[in-house]
């Protein structure tokens, strides 16, 4: 997915002004001359600048869509494709305490398996190898405390 | 005890070997898959340098970088992919040597002029950072404000396509770090209320969102196409060595020398050094005209240089604690959690630790001979390994790895928005180096800014007071006349 000049620069500048309009409603320090808000006002003329400078060269060159769709995206499913990967990973943050870390990853290493393609036994077979390789190597090596959820301690 | 054999006693025992050589497969295998870079094998090192001790933490990102930086070559020569960026310069060249047959010089003398580059950028660093941090004992906050400012400019600046898009990437870097509790000032900023986000955004999540996940998107977003099999064969590639030393001498030092001061530049790293290099090896060579034809000429240069920056790049980490390229910026982050705080200091109270690091560097680059050539055996069924199965496990790795790095869903939140930014940012040509780099540096900048400001009641001339701050001062303007100057050049040719 590609932006335009015209469409980033404007994108750039109300982003530009909003960081440096919210930015004020920070207190200054007592006494100093220069406080919390001082930075992000600074960024935020950069970002102002930088959408104003694209703006200008975007009307200049007049007639490219606002947003265009790159040669690979181009191609049927590939956004749809990217869509479902970025709600896997939701998926993941909002199923993983309560259900497990081994069934979530195995499920949506399924998912990603069959959407590229792969035949059902190699899906199966590499989602739930990565899935008990994963678990062993970070919960029972490194000891990173992995929900557990509704699966049961495995044995090592 | 003497910190040299000190030094030498933490490294000698077989966890740190251990360590050492799977960090450097890891990264063979990682830098030989053209999409996956260097910094993503470092960034996906990092959770699992959380259990290690400090030196064989510091060991394995050592290693694995260099390891990637070189396997970079191998799909390039053999594939015409580049396996990293840094390998991007002379990918043309190397596949144009495959094709006539000579895959095996051409290799060949990439795993050797990358391990000379290697050595030689360490060997500086062991004798310029010491002698380094002794000037940078005397520096203050206005001397630290310059050092970071000089590594943003040369982030955002030098050697990126599109400067106005580099300074985006910069400001995306320097808004990102603004975030939470950790200012000068101590007011939350741009938390909008969320406990988590006040202790600002975990740099480590954000950056295996921006390298790694951003590349799974665009692989499953390409469907994961299988790469073509490699046809050649490769034959003895320890052929040609004493002959490439003696003919390619003036090239290899030249490579080694331009890549350490590229290196050394805060901001600006191996793809950099490669590229320049390349352009440079051309200009001078008395044979220009062979040049893309499959001409090794150039690709030594480039390979020494791509390799050599790698090393001198923790001459400002080490020293300043200002990132020389996107890995070290990775690796400060691990520094500070192993409570190495890097800086002058680092050299007062920690020196086997230091020399440790020395000593890590040199390993690393002897190993890249034996495993480099190994990884060149393998390559045609490394190079088979199916794309459609790599990525997701990859993603389930990187949300394991953002999870782990404070062990909360926080992480992997991070992790999700930076990995769609990532992918945002590359559709429309903005690089994330400048990004990452201003993540590091925003900081650094902020509080040696605040600090001088405060110390000297608001007055600016501080910047300029002492004379290291008014060397630096003038030397960052020149610096910003000179740039400016080019792109107006330019601009005047088009």
């Amino acid at each position: 997915m590609r932006f335009s000049d015209t469409m980033l620069g404007v994108l750039l500048l109300v982003f530009g002004l909003a960081v440096g309009f919210y930015a004020q409603t920070f207190p200054a320090i007592p006494g100093q001359k220069f406080g919390a808000a001082v930075f992000p006002t600074t960024i935020a003329v950069g970002f102002a600048l930088c959408g104003l400078v694209m703006l200008i060269r975007g009307l200049r060159s007049a007639g490219a869509p606002l947003i265009m769709r790159t040669e690979w995206t181009r191609k049927p499913g590939a956004m749809i494709a990217v869509l479902i990967t970025i709600l896997c990973v939701v998926a993941y943050i909002l199923l993983s305490r309560p259900v497990g870390f081994i069934p979530v990853t195995t499920l949506i290493l399924i998912v990603l398996f069959r959407l590229l393609r792969l035949p059902w036994w190699q899906t199966i077979l590499y989602a739930v190898a990565a899935a008990l390789i994963i678990d062993f190597v970070f919960r029972s090596i490194l000891l990173v405390p992995l929900p557990l959820g509704i699966m049961p301690r495995l044995p090592w | 005890m003497n910190p040299i054999l000190a030094a030498f006693e933490l490294v000698a025992n077989w966890q740190v070997f251990l360590t050492l050589v799977s960090a450097a497969l890891f990264g063979l295998l990682v830098g030989a898959v053209p999409g996956l870079t260097a910094t993503m094998a470092t960034a996906l090192l990092v959770p699992l340098t959380f259990f290690m001790d400090p030196i064989p933490a510091v060991g394995a990102m050592v290693t694995c970088a260099a390891m990637a930086i070189f396997a970079g070559d191998i799909p390039s020569a053999l594939l015409r992919m580049p396996g990293t960026p840094a390998s991007a310069a002379y990918t043309d060249e190397a596949y144009a040597m495959t094709r006539k047959g000579q895959a095996e010089t051409v290799l060949g003398a990439c795993v050797l002029f990358s391990a000379i580059g290697g050595l030689f950028g360490t060997a500086v660093l062991i004798f310029a950072a010491p002698a380094l941090a002794e000037i940078a004992l005397k520096f203050s906050s206005p001397e630290y404000f310059w050092m970071a400012l000089l590594g943003l400019t040369c982030a955002a600046f030098i050697g990126a396509s599109s400067p106005l898009k580099g300074a985006v990437s910069l400001l995306i870097g320097l808004f990102v770090a603004t975030i939470g509790l950790n200012n000068p000032a101590g007011v939350p900023r741009f938390t909008f209320g969320s406990t988590e986000m006040l202790s600002g955004i975990d740099f480590i999540p954000a950056m295996i969102g921006l390298f790694a996940v951003s590349e799974v998107f665009r692989t499953i977003a390409a469907g994961a196409p299988p790469w073509d099999s490699v046809q050649s064969q490769v034959g003895n590639i320890f052929r040609n060595w004493g002959g490439m030393v003696v003919t390619y001498w003036r090239q290899q030092v030249r490579g080694n020398v331009l890549g350490t001061l590229i290196g050394i530049l805060p901001g600006a790293g191996a793809d950099v050094a490669a590229y320049v290099s390349y352009a440079v090896s051309r200009k001078l060579s008395r044979t220009p005209e062979k040049f893309g034809t499959g001409h090794l000429e150039g690709i030594v240069e480039s390979t020494s240089a791509n390799n050599s920056s790698l090393s001198s790049a923790w001459v400002p980490a080490l020293v300043f604690g200002i990132p020389g390229d996107t890995i070290t910026a990775i690796v400060i982050g691990v520094l500070y959690v192993k409570g190495l705080n890097p800086g002058p200091t680092l050299f007062l109270f920690n020196p086997q630790t230091i020399y440790a690091v020395f000593i890590m560097f040199i390993i690393a680059n002897l190993l890249m001979v034996p495993l480099g050539w190994m990884a060149i055996k393998l390559a045609k069924r490394l190079l088979q390994a199916p794309r459609a199965v790599l990525m997701p496990i990859i993603l389930a790795f990187c949300i394991v790895g953002a999870f782990a790095s404070n062990n909360t869903a926080y992480g992997i939140i991070v992790m999700l928005v930076f990995g769609v930014l990532g992918f945002f940012m590359e559709e429309n040509d903005i690089p994330i180096a400048p990004c990452i780099l201003g993540i590091v540096i925003g900081p650094i900048l902020e509080r040696n800014f605040v600090t001088t400001m405060i110390k000297t009641d608001g007055s600016i001339i501080a910047f300029f007071d002492r004379p290291i701050a008014a060397a630096l001062g003038i030397f960052l303007i020149l610096l910003w006349i000179l740039l400016l100057a080019g792109a107006w050049r330019r601009r005047a040719a088009t």
